[in-house]
């Protein structure tokens, strides 16, 4: 298991994240699992059932609890395990756990702290309100190589405020960006972008925006 | 890759091949716990097995035995002999092996998953299990000292469609046997003969610590339906296994009961486990990392 450093991580849009569903995703080499029930907030979990290692990803949401698919057992949000089908009448030990990650939706991102005492502050892009989801990309260089590419991206006018550990600011006229920067392994980093502004309010800047990172992808990519 | 140094692993018997693979004259190359080897076939039933070097060239020639559908062999000095499987003699029997799955995990998650009642409803959704009855009843666990298998008795469970010759659901009698570490086998009742067991085996190569071919031979009771049919079926029920096997982490199996917690369904995996470890086997297992 890689190192889990005390970092708040974007791992996906919330949008992305459908009501009743179990999504993979890895940082920094740790394989989670981020699920949501049929209402309520994600969940973001270590990718691993405690029964028989099976990964939660592959869960299905009954009720909202995850339910492992190779035998069933329920886990509710807090990760413990409240149902074990082969035996319908046993109530589960409390010592049957799930390894949950603390999360938080903030600015229409999904964020998550692997480190198992978190005290790290969530990156500050100011109030909840107003952000709109552009898209997210993954991009097949390391994290350093990345952030040298966001650097150095022509912005179409805009201009990078900052480059932190876990975002990056972007502002461009009547819209700001806020890139979550989430280190998946040593070969792939992605990005989760979101925008607000009156420049985010219609369709066709965002769907320019979400062109203009597709052409980011590509040029971090074309160097070596 | 290296060859195991496991004594425990080198001295059994493994799965290398069915008779069937090449025809007469022919030779194939293969991996046995980390080393090729290569397989001829001499005659209809007749088999040579060497060693390869590290140039390909031939080395030591090995024990070979043919039966049950599978090539057996041994890198080392074996404690047991090839299990008596007396089915595989019964005249009215069909006998197939179903050709081999490769599978990306630990012999022993394959072995584990073939003990395992408790996921028929998940996994082989109304085939092995209903999405409604999903109760593992009590059964026992034996190790049998003087053949040194695990064996699970008194097993049963709800199935919709037991077999090929199924026509409705049942409640399925099972006894498991484990025959040792890389083999594993079934007595399952006939679909409207409780007095005949169908016998399924389960025999695997391992090729690394987590990369191995499956072997799955049958002996059963059933008149009606054609051999591919029935291996369709056997076919069907593997690959639905797969996608679990290969992805459950880690992929070598932990012995240590508090990595991966078991329930009271688990008991012929914990025998299994117990088992193992009992034997000190290395290959194939997780060892936790010290912090």
């Amino acid at each position: 298991m890689a190192e889990r450093l005390d970092r708040w991580i974007g791992v996906a849009l919330d949008g992305q994240i459908k009501p009743g569903s179990s999504n993979p995703a890895v940082i920094g080499g740790n394989a989670i699992a981020v699920w949501r029930a049929e209402k309520g907030p994600a969940n973001v979990w270590e990718d691993r059932c405690p029964h028989r290692g099976m990964r939660l990803s592959f869960g299905f949401v009954r009720e909202g609890m995850l339910r492992c698919i190779y035998h069933g057992w329920g886990y509710e949000p807090g990760g413990h395990c409240a149902s074990i089908p082969a035996h319908p009448d046993l109530a589960p030990p409390k010592t049957i756990c799930a390894n949950v990650y603390r999360s938080k939706e903030r600015y229409g991102i999904i964020w998550t702290n692997l480190s198992e005492s978190p005290n790290a502050p969530l990156p500050d892009a100011g109030p909840d309100q107003g952000w709109q989801s552009i898209r997210s990309v993954y991009v097949a260089r390391q994290v350093v190589a990345v952030k040298g590419g966001l650097a150095t991206f022509d912005w179409s006018g805009g201009r990078v405020e900052e480059i932190g550990e876990e975002a990056a600011f972007v502002s461009a006229g009547e819209l700001s960006l806020l890139i979550a920067i989430q280190p998946v392994d040593e070969r792939k980093t992605g990005l989760h972008v979101v925008a607000k502004g009156d420049g985010a309010k219609d369709v066709k800047a965002r769907l320019a925006w979400a062109a203009r990172l597709e052409r980011l992808r590509g040029s971090i990519e074309a160097q070596s | 890759m290296a060859v195991t140094t496991d004594r425990a692993a080198l001295n059994e018997w493994v799965a290398c091949g069915w008779p069937e693979k090449v025809a007469p004259g022919g030779k194939y190359r293969t991996v046995l716990l980390g080393q090729e080897i290569e397989v001829r076939r001499t005659g209809v039933n007749l088999f040579e097995v060497f060693e390869c070097d590290e140039h390909g060239k031939q080395g030591r020639q090995l024990p070979v035995q043919a039966k049950y559908c599978c090539v057996f062999t041994t890198l080392g000095e074996p404690t047991r002999p090839l299990p008596e499987i007396p089915e595989f003699d019964e005249p009215d029997r069909r006998i197939t092996g179903c050709g081999s799955v490769g599978v990306h995990t630990s012999p022993f998650r394959i072995i584990e998953n073939f003990l395992d009642m408790a996921h028929f409803s998940f996994v082989h959704t109304d085939i092995l299990g209903a999405p409604e009855r999903t109760e593992v009843l009590a059964y026992k666990t034996e190790h049998r000292k003087d053949a040194d298998e695990i064996w699970a008795i008194d097993c049963q469970f709800y199935q919709p469609a037991a077999s090929k010759a199924s026509r409705g659901g049942q409640m399925t009698h099972y006894a498991y046997r484990v025959m040792s570490p890389f083999s594993v086998m079934l007595y399952k009742n006939v679909f409207d003969d409780p007095t005949r067991n169908d016998a399924i085996c389960l025999f695997v190569q391992p090729i690394g610590e987590t990369e191995c071919l499956a072997y799955m031979p049958l002996a059963i009771v059933d008149r009606e339906s054609a051999l591919t049919s029935i291996i369709d079926f056997q076919q069907t029920i593997f690959a639905q296994d797969r996608v679990i096997l290969e992805n459950q982490r880690p992929a070598l199996l932990p012995l240590d009961p508090t990595i991966e917690l078991p329930t009271r369904a688990d008991a012929s995996s914990i025998a299994f486990r117990r088992w193992l470890k009992a034997k000190n086997f290395q290959f194939g297992v997780y060892e936790k990392k010290a912090a």
